[in-house]
């Protein structure tokens, strides 16, 4: 069993080894849609990792002294299990797997220690549990083969942060084995970047797409750390519907120490400018609709906007995942189209309201 | 209507109106029962009454009282007395300071209620089930109407009656046949909003649910994508624009557009045009476009004011001048119907194949019901507001000009002061002394009462009615008032809260896009020679009959109007963003002032308030 795989040859049933983040992205791509490349590492190397540098002892004893109530405890158990793991060598046969992959990258892109982002991709499609499960961590712009070990080591403590030894411990034995896939991405240097929804998530109307976008990483947007410019679009028609600009006063950018990010102020004259312009929209739309039509539902989308490429090649997609949560729209149904037509002037008996 | 509301009213009482200073006995131009009396103050203050601006948004002449009484004699007739609306009566009007106010009559009685379902769907689904023969049959009786109110011959009053009289059975004299005459007038009037009424109901009403079906299921679905996707695209309202666009494309092509330069009359071009053999083979190409074409109105026709394109052709000359204009710098003016049909069915089948199956369904079939009855929807304006009664008030012209020849008017266009029955009052007493040889007291009677009124409307054309006056209803469920008015819950919240100033009004977005430019205030077809290139329109309603003008201004604002009218339609035709209802944009701005309109929002901000 292999350690990683390129996330081109990853489909959605690869979701529970190599986690749903992984695999969406597999799927993305074998649908033509632009999407950095990168490889997958599975759930098997947590695995070897936990097994082969004898943690599972370790981990045990932590969580035996650690009762769920007792916060002090579970987090005294937390940072144990997090110290260890972080002292323990990856397996030679992960690590060199990981460096290969790595090297790949580089020999395809033809660039040396070429800066990728490395995110954890829970099992299977619950974004609901992973998000509870800690699964959520990200390390951007980390670059060489020693940094990306680390990074895929980080992404794997997230598995034990207190949060997440709680949130199992309440499921009982479901929640015992926990493990992870890790996700590593070319990182996208993003002029802007966002999210998009196929639908509007608030209305839940399907025909409108609704896109955040603020100036440079996405975590501004997804952290919450700037009210971004907000769009709704339609689409069948392309028209923008609404459009609400916003001050954006900082963005994150790769630390020209060329290791992580930095949040720096954003210039003075680009705060109030919209950071999407009408081709960058109907290009975001067009792939928009291309992931919902790929995956025949609702996506919610992470996306990038390269510096100093021009389109269609500088917009990429980042990752997809399903919307789980949409408003129900109770549009009124009835035996025929007449009796709604006499429910507007308040004489039909035949309606109702779909629930 | 609506249950009023216990606490203070945030509206004034009608009772506590003031009459502007010099408009004392304004009153008296108007029927008993048309003013808020005070015998019924109780019931009428209790009341919500909203400015019924998109009809009446200047003080009422007096003759066009006509055009309040019949519609609302008719709007209630099919409503209430044969269509049966369940929860909705007829309209109630009062006229205050020359200006209607209108309030529904609810049905809360459940029984009641009840009873009325019964009568309402046998009918109202008989009318949908034969419509389109029901649609046929409407425009031959329209048509017939018209041709009689043309053809209607106003007798004058010779010395000596002719021979006829003794060699005709059928001729009668002169006294009976100039009384008739006018009975007639008056009866073909009441006989069109008859017909006005009878289809209008029901087609608002299935547009109305195709839209709240689309907006229930597609919540942020623009209006517009609604309104494309039922609109005719070959509808007759479109032909006369149409028609003016191919004259400007035939005044190229036989070299005479020279003749149409901006701020000509168009008397000054008909006679240049006249010279030349080409011109001439222009003008006679015009009088096959007229019949009927020039039957549009300068403005919505309910007041005499507004004339057909045959009597005042000055928009339709300006819209050819702007035409040849645009052809001229190489402009696509033909309206692309093959383009507009096919992104209609592709809008339908998009936004069908968004829905699921269940929905899907019945949003074809709500669509198919919209189309079978938007044809109507559109045309009736033609046929009633526009052909009929411009032909209408050019009859009662005629009666004016009997008038005034026998000293009764200082001119015809006078009449129009004097109710209908006082006109009737006027012909008795003309016949009575041209029978006995007698003289007229109406010489001495008339003029002056008719001066004194042309004064009143003068004065309180300066007046600003609010834009309601009664209780605070807590939710207005009028089908007919949100359907036909745009007046929600909502909008009555706006007004009732309106008084903040500061430079922003808010209406319904009904045509998107963002512009900012010079506002000109419209009120009527008078001021409209006064709009340039690139102003923003202000206006109490956006008259379709204005559509030729909407080709140089770049945005509309109006006091009142849903997004069903048929005027925000065409607003969206012309790529114009459009904020309707704002309730009281054309009191608010003025002309001059740069305005900000944000037709997707559907916010107006006044910027050098």
């Amino acid at each position: 069993m292999s350690y990683t795989r390129p996330l081109a040859e990853l489909r959605g049933a690869d979701a529970a080894e190599f986690g749903g983040k992984s695999a969406n992205l597999g799927e993305l791509l074998a649908a033509g849609i632009p999407v950095p490349p990168g490889f997958a590492v599975s759930a098997h190397a947590f695995r070897a990792f936990v097994e082969e540098t004898g943690l599972e002892g370790t981990i045990a004893a932590a969580l035996s002294h650690a009762s769920t109530g007792d916060i002090e405890a579970v987090g005294a158990a937390s940072k144990s299990i997090g110290e260890a793991m972080r002292f323990a060598p990856l397996p030679d046969p992960v690590r060199a797997e990981l460096a290969g992959s790595y090297d790949e990258l580089q020999r395809t892109l033809g660039e040396e220690r070429p800066p990728v982002a490395v995110r954890s991709s829970a099992l299977g499609e619950d974004s609901q549990e992973a998000s509870h499960a800690g699964q959520q961590e990200s390390f951007l712009w980390v670059c060489g083969v020693e940094q990306v070990c680390d990074a895929v080591r980080d992404c794997w403590v997230s598995l034990y942060t207190p949060h997440a030894i709680t949130y199992r411990a309440d499921l009982g034995a479901a929640g015992s084995e926990p493990a992870m896939g890790v996700t590593v991405q070319l990182m996208v240097d993003a002029q802007v970047s966002g999210v998009m929804f196929t639908c509007n998530p608030v209305s839940g109307d399907p025909s409108m797409v609704a896109l955040n976008a603020s100036w440079g990483l996405g975590i501004a947007v997804v952290g919450g750390e700037v009210t971004p410019d907000d769009y709704l679009v339609s689409k069948v028609t392309g028209e923008v519907v609404r459009e609400t600009v916003s001050t954006k006063p900082i963005e994150y950018v790769p630390d020209a120490a060329g290791r992580g990010t930095v949040r720096v102020a954003v210039a003075p004259e680009r705060r109030d400018e919209p950071c999407v312009d009408e081709a960058e929209l109907a290009a975001l739309v067009e792939v928009a609709r291309r992931v919902e039509r790929h995956f025949g539902s609702h996506q919610d989308i992470e996306w990038a906007i390269a510096r100093g490429k021009p389109l269609p090649d500088a917009l990429l997609v980042l990752q997809a995942r399903p919307v789980t949560t949409l408003p129900d729209l109770q549009p009124k149904l009835s035996a025929s189209a007449l009796s709604l037509v006499l429910d507007t002037f308040g004489a039909s008996t035949e309606t109702e309201t779909r629930s | 209507m609506a249950a009023p509301a216990q606490t203070k009213s945030a509206f004034p009482s009608p009772y506590e109106i003031a009459t502007p200073p010099g408009c004392e006995g304004w009153e008296e131009m108007y029927p008993y029962y048309a003013v808020f009396d005070e015998s019924r103050r109780e019931a009428d203050e209790g009341r919500f009454w909203f400015w019924n601006s998109m009809h009446f948004p200047v003080p009422m002449p007096a003759f066009d009282v006509a055009c309040i009484d019949a519609p609302y004699q008719a709007v209630g007739e099919w409503q209430n007395r044969f269509f049966a609306v369940p929860p909705a009566m007829g309209i109630d009007y009062r006229i205050i300071n020359g200006y209607v106010y209108i309030s529904g009559n609810p049905v809360t009685d459940p029984a009641k209620i009840g009873e009325r379902v019964e009568y309402f769907q046998r009918r109202a689904g008989y009318y949908f089930e034969h419509w389109d023969e029901l649609y046929g049959k409407w425009k031959q009786k329209m048509e017939a109407l018209i041709a009689e109110i043309t053809d209607l011959p106003v007798p004058d009053l010779p010395e000596y009656e002719p021979d006829e009289v003794m060699l005709e059975d059928e001729r009668n004299t002169a006294v009976y046949e100039v009384l008739a005459a006018y009975n007639r007038t008056l009866r073909c009037g009441d006989l069109m909003w008859q017909h006005h009424f009878e289809l209008l109901l029901l087609g608002y009403g299935a547009y109305v649910t195709f839209h709240e079906f689309c907006k229930s299921s597609l919540p942020d679905i623009p209006d517009q994508h609604v309104a494309q996707m039922v609109a005719g695209i070959d509808v007759l309202l479109f032909k006369p624009s149409a028609e003016l666009r191919r004259l400007a494309k035939l005044a190229i092509d036989s070299d005479v557009d020279g003749v149409f330069v901006e701020g000509r009359s168009p008397e000054e071009i008909d006679a240049e045009l006249a010279e030349s053999e080409a011109g001439r083979g222009w003008l006679e190409a015009l009088e096959r476009v007229k019949d009927p074409w020039f039957n549009m109105a300068t403005g919505d026709g309910l007041y005499h004011y507004y004339r057909s394109w045959y009597d005042d052709p000055r928009i339709p000359y300006a819209s050819i001048a702007g035409h040849v204009r645009a052809l001229k710098e190489g402009e696509q003016v033909e309206r692309p119907t093959e383009e507009l049909a096919r992104e209609r069915d592709r809008l339908a089948e998009e936004y069908g194949a968004l829905l699921d199956e269940e929905a899907r369904t019945t949003f074809t079939e709500l669509l198919g019901l919209s189309r079978m009855v938007f044809p109507y929807v559109e045309e009736h304006k033609f046929y009633c507001d526009y052909w009929f009664l411009t032909r209408w008030w050019n009859k009662v012209r005629e009666f004016g000009a009997l008038l005034a020849r026998h000293g009764f008017l200082d001119g015809a266009e006078d009449v129009f002061q004097l109710g209908r029955h006082e006109v009737a009052t006027a012909l008795d007493e003309l016949l009575l002394t041209w029978a006995t040889g007698g003289k007229p007291l109406g010489p001495v009677y008339w003029p002056p009462i008719a001066a004194r009124r042309k004064e009143l409307l003068e004065k309180l054309a300066g007046w600003t009615p609010p834009p309601a006056i009664g209780a605070t209803p807590e939710a207005i469920t009028d089908p007919m008032s949100i359907m036909l008015w745009g007046v929600t819950t909502q909008r009555v919240q706006e007004w009732a809260s309106a008084d903040d100033g500061g430079g922003r009004l808010t209406g319904t977005a009904a045509s998107p896009g963002v512009v900012e430019g010079h506002a000109r205030v419209v009120i009527d077809v008078e001021q409209i020679a006064a709009v340039r290139d690139g102003d923003v329109l202000v206006c109490p309603i956006t008259s379709p009959a204005w559509a030729p003008i909407f080709s140089s201004v770049k945005a509309v604002v109006t006091d009142i109007g849903g997004v069903m009218s048929h005027a925000a339609i065409v607003c969206r035709e012309y790529g114009l963003p459009a904020v309707v209802g704002t309730g009281r944009a054309t009191t608010e701005i003025k002309t001059g002032q740069m305005v900000r309109v944000d037709g997707s929002s559907g916010v107006v901000t006044i910027l050098d308030a």
